[in-house]
């Protein structure tokens, strides 16, 4: 029987230090599932991909636009629901600094192609019956306090008005992303109202789209769908290349950078600065409690009783602090989401992340614990008791 | 006023070497983790600063701040050569003038992956510009008007077919590759052929960039011509140093490791600040002995104080030293990123400047010397009386 009251009573035999190391772990633990969780935000639009949507884009560059006239050739493919085009306005909202994505699009398609988007204010019929209105992401509520009726003007960087004036598009709804495939820091609006633009001169850029996102019919194989419409335009005048949107969604993450390397470089540096942390406290606790363990044995406490108090006592510790750490992660999730505005428009703490900070917390307790408790174990309890307090 | 000897700190540290090691290890990691983020910076923005010249001024269209953004036509591009007068000319009495387009192509890794690469399509003059800042490393440079191409030498065997006498295909036309040169800045991960030639390849009739040599490069009149030109009525353009153009595309990216490093620097710092109080405490207790007879010997709370605080900062310093070390091996360290300005990955390496070496040293430092504050000042009000009566 391990005597708990003991295991307790030890952590507090000296609070300040016990507290301070608990707060080490906090942060630590916090700062990890924060880490964690900002590379899961980033992959989830991969992890999260539909495996009945793919993406047309150009086989030379995602820079290079495709023809008009490739979403009537592409939605005529066998096996193809819906068709939907994306393309880069790249506009900033008074200063540039003020830089979240901008997209036209088709209006009739979007919302059946992404079941995902979630109208959360105004009417998603208002914007598709509206040639000059468009739809925001919650984030772009939060961030930029637009509302229901506001004129968003934008100001082009590439996509420019030849009259100098600034774009705008009145919002006509709000949506909010259920999953990480779309993000919910992004103002759509409608693709005819630029190819008008574009068709009248009184603008810059050039015609055309970036993307044809295909919904794939129910009962065909996705793979099948994507060669059909490869090989559609085999021979020009713009190959195109079409990916899952897993795939699609990979080559962004990619650009980023290394990014799982650099933020499990981050991670390591944090978890050993803690781990030498948290084995620092454990040796100095071991020194203190000698004489403990003495008296503990001399009662007749076995060596796996003595082993186990001491141990249990590094994992309560770790736990203490390190569950505090991964509750206020979960905690401020939302918070930081905001704080994070347009650049993380879809950040959470998953449950994934808070299980693996609870064992990792556990593992740097074990690993704090075991040698000392083993040199405690083995003591020899006149000699234990013999140690100086 | 007597100060304890250091003597007596330094034993103290070698005494309990264990907690001394532990507690350095501890704060080394965290100096080794935020000199990291800040070597990635370095690297990242001396790649873009120190290339840029500040006698070559590039034109882009009004409103866009990076080449992807910016958009010429033909006539746009003989205007801005032909006509105007502040560009220099060379002996033969040549506009010192290169049109150039620019495109991210996407490319096989040869790891694996895809990635945006930079095509640039330039004009003889271009190298002229250049000068001897670009060097043709191994075969040779490409034949104007030919279906030929440089390639950087960062990219070169990173990207697929992109070793001399490979065969490169943009869109539907194949490249030869004839040779590969080296470049400090950006553009030694960039690929180079002849703009009308690349132009065509990608069917794409526009250009993204004009870069010249002024006759007068002077600040002032630097000042005064973009004014001018921000006002042309045939083609509005933004004119800038190239050096003042590099610097404004790593601002974003620049801005956010140096973001990262701070929040991680103080948070990680206050976990390390707390364990390092804790090995000062612990250090202190076992010694309140020897506290109280030096408060008996006659040393005031002061220079106690202080000797501790010294201890402290001697822990930080092994920190410091520590995470120097830990860090040191990343040093030159190649990877790659994506410029967001133009969504094209530049590679580049880790760089520990004296800079970055500075900075974690003095965070170390500074470190110790807030974990010691409060054990040295609980050191300095005991009371003698008491304090002698604790074995």
């Amino acid at each position: 029987m391990v005597p708990f009251r003991v295991i307790w009573r030890n952590l507090f035999g000296h609070p300040v230090r016990s507290l301070l190391t608990a707060a080490s772990l906090v942060v630590a633990m916090f700062l990890l599932c924060v880490l964690r969780s900002l590379v899961v935000t980033l992959d989830a639009g991969v992890t999260e991909a539909r495996t009945d949507r793919l993406v047309v884009q150009s086989a030379a560059s995602l820079f290079v636009t495709l023809p008009e006239n490739y979403r009537g050739k592409v939605a005529a493919v066998e096996g193809v629901k819906h068709v939907c085009s994306w393309t880069w306005f790249g506009a900033y909202y008074q200063r540039r600094e003020n830089f979240f994505a901008q997209f036209s699009t088709d209006q009739d398609t979007l919302l059946a192609m992404y079941p995902e988007m979630e109208i959360v204010a105004g009417d998603y019929e208002r914007f598709r019956l509206n040639r000059n209105s468009c739809i925001v992401g919650e984030a772009l509520v939060k961030s930029y306090g637009f509302k229901l009726g506001d004129k968003v003007p934008l100001i082009g960087t590439f996509i420019q008005r030849l009259d100098g004036q600034p774009w705008e598009f009145e919002v006509a709804a709000v949506y909010r992303s259920k999953a990480g495939t779309l993000d919910s820091g992004t103002l759509f609006f409608h693709h005819e109202f630029l190819k008008k633009a574009r068709e009248e001169k009184l603008c810059t850029g050039e015609e055309g789209v970036n993307t044809y996102v295909v919904k794939v019919a129910d009962g065909n194989d996705p793979i099948t769908v994507a060669s059909r419409i490869d090989s559609l335009f085999e021979n020009g005048p713009q190959k195109v290349q079409t990916t899952t949107e897993a795939e699609f969604n990979a080559q962004f993450v990619s650009m980023i950078g290394n990014i799982p390397f650099f933020l499990s470089a981050i991670g390591s540096g944090v978890l050993f600065a803690i781990v030498m942390a948290v084995v620092n406290t454990m040796l100095m606790a071991s020194r203190e409690q000698t004489r403990a363990v003495g008296i503990l044995k001399a009662l007749g406490f076995t060596s796996t009783t003595v082993f186990l108090v001491f141990l249990l006592q590094a994992i309560t510790l770790s736990l203490l602090g390190g569950g505090t750490g991964v509750a206020l992660a979960l905690a401020t999730s939302d918070a930081l989401r905001d704080a994070l505005g347009t650049t993380f428009p879809n950040y959470v703490v998953s449950h994934d992340t808070v299980v693996v900070g609870l064992i990792v917390t556990v593992v740097v307790g074990l690993i704090a614990g075991l040698v000392p408790a083993l040199k405690l174990a083995k003591l020899n309890p006149v000699n234990a008791l013999r140690a100086e307090q | 006023m007597a100060l304890v000897p250091l003597n007596y700190n330094l034993r103290s540290l070698i005494q309990r070497r264990t907690s001394t090691f532990l507690t350095a290890l501890a704060l080394g990691a965290t100096v080794a983790t935020v000199a990291g983020v800040l070597a990635l910076q370095q690297g990242f923005e001396t790649l873009f600063t120190k290339s840029g010249r500040d006698d070559v001024v590039v034109f882009l269209r009004k409103g866009a701040a990076s080449e992807g953004e910016s958009a010429f036509t033909r006539d746009d591009t003989r205007y801005l050569v032909n006509s105007i007068t502040e560009i220099a000319k060379d002996a033969s009495g040549k506009p010192i003038a290169a049109v150039e387009s620019f495109l991210a192509l996407r490319r096989r890794k040869m790891d694996g992956g895809e990635t945006n690469v930079p095509v640039r399509g330039v004009s003889p003059m271009s190298f002229d510009l250049m000068g001897d800042r670009l060097k043709i490393t191994s075969g040779r440079t490409f034949q104007p008007s030919s279906d030929e191409v440089i390639i950087g030498a960062k990219l070169a065997g990173r990207i697929q077919n992109t070793l001399v006498g490979d065969t490169i295909v943009f869109n539907m036309t194949p490249f030869k590759v004839v040779g590969i040169f080296e470049n400090d800045g950006p553009a030694g991960s960039e690929v180079w052929g002849d703009v009308e030639r690349i132009i065509e390849a990608l069917d794409r009739p526009l250009f993204n960039r004009v870069i010249a040599k002024l006759a007068d490069s002077s600040p002032d009149a630097l000042a005064a011509f973009n004014a001018r030109m921000q006002a042309d009525v045939q083609s509005p353009c933004e004119v800038k140093t190239e050096a003042e153009y590099l610097a404004g595309l790593t601002g974003m990216l620049s801005g956010l490791l140096q973001f990262v490093g701070s929040i991680l620097g103080s948070v990680m710092g206050i976990a390390a600040v707390f364990t390092a109080t804790n090995t000062m405490l612990s250090a202190i207790a076992s010694r309140t002995h020897e506290i109280g007879i030096l408060l008996a010997t006659g040393f005031r709370p002061i220079p106690i104080f202080l000797s501790f605080m010294f201890e402290s900062l001697v822990l930080g310093v092994f920190g410091g030293a520590i995470g120097c070390l830990l860090v040191l091996p990343v040093n030159g360290i190649e990877t790659g990123t994506s410029n967001f300005a133009t969504f094209t990955e530049v590679a580049f390496a880790f760089k520990i400047t004296p800079q970055v070496l500075t900075s974690a040293v003095i965070f170390s430092l500074v470190l110790g010397l807030l974990a010691g504050a409060w054990p040295a000042w609980k050191a300095a009000m005991m009371k003698p009386t008491e304090a002698l009566r604790r074995s």
